[in-house]
């Protein structure tokens, strides 16, 4: 009982992190239909700002969040008017292409300027600590704080998408762009937000997981690959839709608790042969491809 | 008999093209008769190979327009089925190659007909996703040696061994390769006049013109996704026994799949030349950078930067490739 609790608990908070890592490429898609193979890198991006940040000035690592979220936002609206904006033009393959280009290079910078190896935090005040609630259920006191400040940011998201003059032009332009040009909305500039939102969110993110999460330059495609899933999960293009599909994307990574559960309450050795754990991110390739099979606008979709 | 003057009868190219054509595989063949480093040897082995690839996934990707990025599962498949049946029952690589092309193409059906349900995008990422998938399973799975991989040891099979393809010197695999490469080609060049050929590129103008003239577009693309794996798989196999040490880590990842449908696409897709042209300059570019900048200056990256660029570069400015710019300059001096 106590492995089902905590497996839950992980996969919840972990759930609330990933879904405002997905939150920009769902806005970036929903804007512009152009597939951020780069995602994960800018997220990497993200997490060595923040490590980079609070290691040089010894602040606090949460509070280093609204430096990432400006040089994500800066990053962003950067590649848009450096590079997306010419790829807009071409056929689907060149844009899937460039961004995979755009991440190669990302990640090979930041291999030339960092180093290979693996980094980590290893100050603040809630690293180390946490929180036993109870059950056998125990909460690092960093995950619960990145969850908290994940969903903080999501709202905010939402807020501006839904009740500021920019956010509904930002709509507009995603629901149709061609009639947005005509009521007088500069689409080029709704872009180019869009990409700042998108690079500003998952850099927000990526400073919220490097509290628990070791970084390294190679770790970005993992994070792209879990945000294709939930935002096909969510369905391409809706803001709600990412944050319930992060729920239950963060349930899926919990899988190989959910095994060891079963395997201790039936008492079935062959499921304790299996090596779940090595397994844990095919859940999510393999739920991405069932559920676009079965459902392709995804849950809460309206593009199709 | 009709088939085989039919895929080789390249008349409707210009004669220029022709001319570069046979140049080109005038040196092929003789390239080894060269003084040649071992360097450039295995840069030109990868350049075949890559370019068998890419006529591969020429015929989905560029004839019928479906972005497919998860080529490398195939090359995983065909590269372990004979490296297994080498190691466990010592099956030769002429035998074991059809079966892995049997196995590949059998896979591809499978997937293939609910990913056919997709499109655009869509259909790119779950390509991506399968891939992943199978990745991962292999990574675990005992039977073919799981993360570790399996290696075929050269001291049991004495070289030069033609039937289970174990050579000491890379002369050996550069011409069973390019026999390999002449027949692609030749094949490529009967399926672009195929009916198969004809119904794909117009499902790729429009897809619902297509269905509407009865064409049976899923069935046309499901065939034609097979027959791009079964290329892709017989050099996975031919890998397996020129690397001689697999592992599903360098025959899977994302970037072979990602390499082979960059090249097409550099190059051209949708062209006969395209995949060639393109595995011919992003190959060597790709090695001699790594030797040069990343291996001797020390900068560890620095290469794949540089690749990167120009990739950025050419799918921003010029997204159809060298091909699209020799027809552009074509088309410019008949006006």
């Amino acid at each position: 009982m106590d492995i089902l609790l905590s497996s839950i608990v992980a996969g919840l908070l972990f759930g609330m992190v990933l879904a405002i890592v997905a939150l920009g490429l769902t806005i970036i898609f929903g804007v512009m239909d152009i597939i951020n193979f780069a995602h994960g890198e800018f997220l990497m991006i993200g997490m060595y700002t923040g490590l980079l940040t609070a290691q040089a000035t010894g602040l606090e690592p949460l509070l280093t969040l609204p430096v990432a979220a400006a040089v994500g936002f800066l990053l962003g609206v950067l590649c848009y008017y450096g590079f997306i904006k010419f790829l807009l033009r071409g056929p689907m393959i060149a844009q899937l292409l460039g961004t995979f280009g755009l991440m190669l290079f990302l990640r090979n910078l930041a291999l030339l300027i960092f180093g290979s190896e693996d980094r980590a935090l290893h100050h603040g005040v809630l690293v180390g600590k946490s929180f036993d609630v109870g059950m056998g259920v125990i909460i690092p006191a960093t995950k619960l704080a990145a969850a908290g400040l994940s969903i903080l940011a999501f709202w905010g998201v939402w807020v501006l998408m839904n009740r500021t003059k920019v956010g509904k032009a930002l709509t507009a332009t995603a629901l149709n762009a061609q009639g947005a040009r005509y009521m007088g909305i500069s689409t080029e500039r709704m872009n180019a937000l869009a990409w700042g939102i998108g690079g500003g969110t998952v850099t927000v993110a990526g400073a919220l997981i490097v509290n628990f999460w070791s970084v390294n330059p190679f770790m970005g495609l993992l994070f792209t690959m879990i945000a294709f899933a939930i935002v096909a999960l969510g369905g391409f293009g809706s803001v709600p839709g990412a944050f319930f599909a992060g729920l239950v994307v963060g349930m899926i990574t919990e899988i190989p608790g959910f095994w060891d559960f079963m395997t201790y309450t039936f008492n079935l050795d062959w499921m304790a042969n299996v090596p779940m754990t090595s397994l844990k991110y095919m859940w999510v390739y393999l739920a991405y491809f069932v559920i676009m099979v079965l459902r392709p606008r995804g849950l809460f979709g309206w593009k199709q | 008999m009709e088939t085989i003057k039919n895929a080789l009868d390249f008349s409707d190219f210009p004669r220029l093209d022709l001319i570069i054509a046979v140049l080109v595989l005038a040196f092929l063949l003789l390239f080894p008769l060269f003084p040649f480093s071992a360097f450039a040897m295995a840069t030109m082995i990868q350049f075949l190979m890559f370019s068998i690839y890419g006529m591969g996934w020429n015929t989905i990707g560029g004839y019928g327009g479906q972005v497919d990025l998860g080529k490398a599962q195939y090359v995983g498949i065909g590269a372990y089925t004979t490296a297994v049946m080498l190691i466990r029952w010592d099956i030769p690589f002429w035998v074991s190659m059809p079966i892995g092309v049997c196995f590949a193409v059998g896979w591809s059906f499978i997937i293939g007909y609910p990913l056919f349900r997709l499109k655009g995008h869509y259909f790119a990422i779950a390509t991506i996703a399968t891939s992943l998938v199978l990745k991962d399973l292999f990574e675990v799975w005992d039977f073919v040696g799981a993360a570790r991989g399996l290696e075929i040891s050269p001291i049991k099979y004495p070289p030069p061994d033609f039937l289970r393809l174990i050579f000491k010197e890379d002369i050996y695999y550069y011409y069973v390769l390019l026999g390999f490469f002449i027949i692609g080609i030749a094949y490529i060049n009967w399926f672009r006049k195929s009916r198969l050929g004809f119904h794909l590129r117009c499902i790729k103008d429009n897809e619902e013109v297509a269905q509407s003239l009865g064409v049976n577009v899923r069935w046309a693309k499901v065939k034609t996704y097979a027959i791009a794996t079964a290329f892709v798989s017989v050099v996975g196999s031919f890998h397996a026994c020129y690397i001689k040490a697999i592992e599903p880590e360098d025959t899977m990842s994302l970037s072979i799949s990602i390499l082979i449908a960059l090249m097409a696409m550099l190059g051209g897709a949708g062209s006969l030349w395209g995949p060639i042209i393109g595995a011919g300059i992003l190959i060597p570019l790709k090695s001699y950078l790594k030797e040069w900048l990343g291996a001797s200056a020390g900068l560890v990256g620095i290469d794949l930067i540089i690749y990167a660029l120009i990739i950025m570069l050419v799918s921003a400015f010029e997204p159809r490739g060298i091909w699209g710019i020799i027809e552009k300059a074509r088309r410019r001096k008949r006006k």
